[in-house]
């Protein structure tokens, strides 16, 4: 784009004049996109309610129950250990793990020579697949000659059954995870920092603002778009957590570690029961959606947006 | 500032000791931030050290190399299960699911950001909400879907155990691929669009000719995406895949994990040749790869 024209963008919403008005041609582009929605997506979402209510294990004709399914789950005490263990990973990993990367984009954001190899290291979990970190984190949890007992043990503190210790294994999985995923999010948080006009900061340091001034009164409201974006990614993955558990620690027997995706993979794909399953998804995604739209109704007293 | 006398030398000498605190504070940062990278890198260096130890020196303090490397630890990994047909399966689904990305998702984009149709805001807006859902909620219907499928080839007779699964979707668009290349595309100037319409170009030459070249940076960014997801795409492969010859790597990996429980050198083997090929994408990608993140966190 020409400097003359300055991030002049149309706005879609009202379509700017010189759009091509062409319905038959916009089909022909989203033929593939609908096609999606409609047998992969959003068509799916109402195929599970309507499989929800129903007894389905596949190999026999599903025969309608009505909300028997979800007044099950509400009784079964590992639906309900699940849906706290993943209430327990969404709020700890979450604002734990957007603390973490903010603190670390705002370290990592000076110019500094090697910054960008610094910065790959930060990055580099993100790219790995969780089976591969996963199993080398199973290994350093291990109870008998893992890393961390032994680094912890020259300290003097005992041994400790980090994954199958019902009180730890979830705050294990969280740490693992942290770690995991911070590099998205120090990556928004860079991006979000480097969007911040320099004649801002510069003009609080000429009023006298000092290096916390201007972070806590300049960098910190311009970057709550970001905090905002991050947050949503972060908090939707999050409910949605399953492959460290599948990796790290098949919840049985004491199911401390049972989250409601794993809930769903074991009863739709080990035990196939499609509506069970299906119910359980349901409950998963009406959660998810609530917190989504109160997320996005508290952004206006706290969003700030240029 | 005041220009009164004496106040040149005093101020010059403030400033300089300003800069030396600055200079010392930033050492500290990049100090911390080293030994942050550091504890981040951490789990790949103990990846490294105990793929080439023995057995029982696993089991013993741990030590941070190994007495003598035993590099014989990766062939006997590659040779414990076909981890060659592992990446073999699992590059080509990762091509076919970048090639499905790219030409569906950017057709999309094409249509939200540069023609005018009814139902278009509804229509992106659903496509947005896709985003927002689990897509574990869809898992059981397309599993059903697909178990629906006949197939030739299959000896379920449907695309249960195949791997078609693992890709066809790809071409059926996608609300991360066309919500990113949109972004891109809205930031075109359409006088651009316009010229070309006004000398007798149709909308597909529009796409091919003048929006899908300026947008290969984005485009990069989400090739890279995708391969990377199907790449480390773990519960599809569980999910669907039957048969040891049709399994991906991160599948494999699995298997091998519940086979060769506490070997930890041949695991540490299997998991670092797993991850080698992404870490070499995002080295030499990183650029595409940050923008990527960047440009559908902020902008919009």
């Amino acid at each position: 784009m020409s400097a003359l024209t300055p991030a002049r963008r149309p706005d879609p919403r009202r379509g700017g004049g010189s759009l091509i008005r062409e319905g038959r041609w916009a089909l022909v582009f989203l033929a593939p996109t609908l096609l999606g929605l409609a047998v992969l997506s959003a068509g799916p979402i109402l195929a599970t309610l309507a499989i929800s209510l129903t007894k389905w294990d596949l190999l026999t004709a599903p025969k309608f129950i009505g909300l028997d399914n979800y007044t099950a789950l509400l009784s079964d005490d590992r639906f309900l250990k699940a849906l706290r263990n993943t209430f327990f990973y969404t709020i700890v990993s979450v604002p734990i793990g957007l603390a973490i990367a903010l603190g670390l984009a705002a370290a990592l954001n000076t110019k500094v020579r090697g910054i960008s190899f610094i910065r790959t290291a930060y990055f580099l979990p993100v790219v790995t697949s969780t089976i591969a970190i996963a199993l080398v984190w199973q290994y350093i949890y291990s109870a008998n000659g893992g890393l961390l007992n032994e680094v912890l043990g020259v300290f003097g503190i005992p041994a400790q059954k980090w994954l199958s210790d019902p009180t730890l294994a979830m705050p294990s999985i969280v740490a693992m995870s942290i770690w995991q995923g911070l590099g998205v999010n120090v990556i928004i948080f860079l991006a979000g920092l480097q969007g911040i006009p320099t004649d801002l900061l510069d003009a609080a340091s000429v009023d006298g603002a000092g290096t916390r001034a201007r972070f806590r009164h300049v960098t910190l409201p311009l970057l709550t778009p970001s905090i905002f974006f991050t947050g949503v990614l972060s908090m939707i993955s999050a409910f949605q957590v399953f492959d460290q558990i599948f990796v790290l620690v098949k919840p049985r027997p004491t199911d401390a570690t049972i989250t409601v995706v794993y809930f769903i993979y074991e009863n739709g794909f080990k035990t196939f029961k499609m509506g069970y399953a299906s119910a359980a998804s349901w409950v998963l995604f009406l959660i998810v959606a609530l917190f989504t739209a109160i997320y996005f109704w508290s952004q206006r007293r706290w969003v700030y947006y240029q | 500032m005041s220009v009164e006398a004496g106040a040149v030398p005093r101020s010059a000498a403030r400033s300089q000791l300003a800069r030396r605190v600055r200079t010392g504070r930033r050492a500290v940062l990049v100090a911390l931030l080293i030994v942050g990278g550091l504890l981040m890198m951490a789990p790949f260096l103990w990846m490294i050290s105990t793929s080439l130890k023995t057995r029982s020196e696993v089991f013993g303090s741990p030590t941070l190399f190994p007495l003598v490397p035993q590099w014989h630890n990766y062939l006997d990994m590659w040779n414990a299960l076909p981890f060659g047909t592992f990446f073999f399966n699992s590059l080509k689904l990762a091509t076919l699911n970048t090639i499905g990305q790219l030409i569906s998702c950017s057709m999309a984009a094409f249509a939200f950001a540069a023609l005018r149709f009814r139902f278009r805001e509804p229509l992106f807006a659903l496509l947005l909400v896709t985003l927002i859902i689990p897509f574990q909620v869809v898992l059981v219907p397309n599993f059903i879907l697909y178990r629906m499928l006949p197939h030739p080839l299959s000896t379920s007779g449907n695309w249960i155990g195949t791997q078609e699964p693992l890709w066809v979707g790809a071409f059926l668009g996608g609300a991360f691929g066309t919500f990113l290349l949109r972004q891109f595309f809205l930031a075109i100037p359409h006088e651009l669009a316009d010229a070309a319409r006004v000398d007798g170009a149709n909308p597909w030459q529009i796409y091919r000719h003048i929006y899908v070249p300026l947008a290969k940076p984005a485009l990069a960014t989400l090739a890279i995406f995708t391969f990377m997801w199907s790449w480390n795409d773990l519960i599809d492969p569980v999910i669907y895949l039957r048969d040891i010859q049709t399994l991906t790597v991160t599948a494999g990996l699995s298997l091998f994990q519940g086979q060769y429980v506490g070997r930890w050198p041949l695991l540490m083997a299997g998991a670092l040749v797993s991850v080698l090929p992404m870490i070499l994408l995002f080295i030499v990608a990183q650029r595409q790869f940050v923008r990527g993140i960047a440009l559908t966190g902020i902008k919009g």
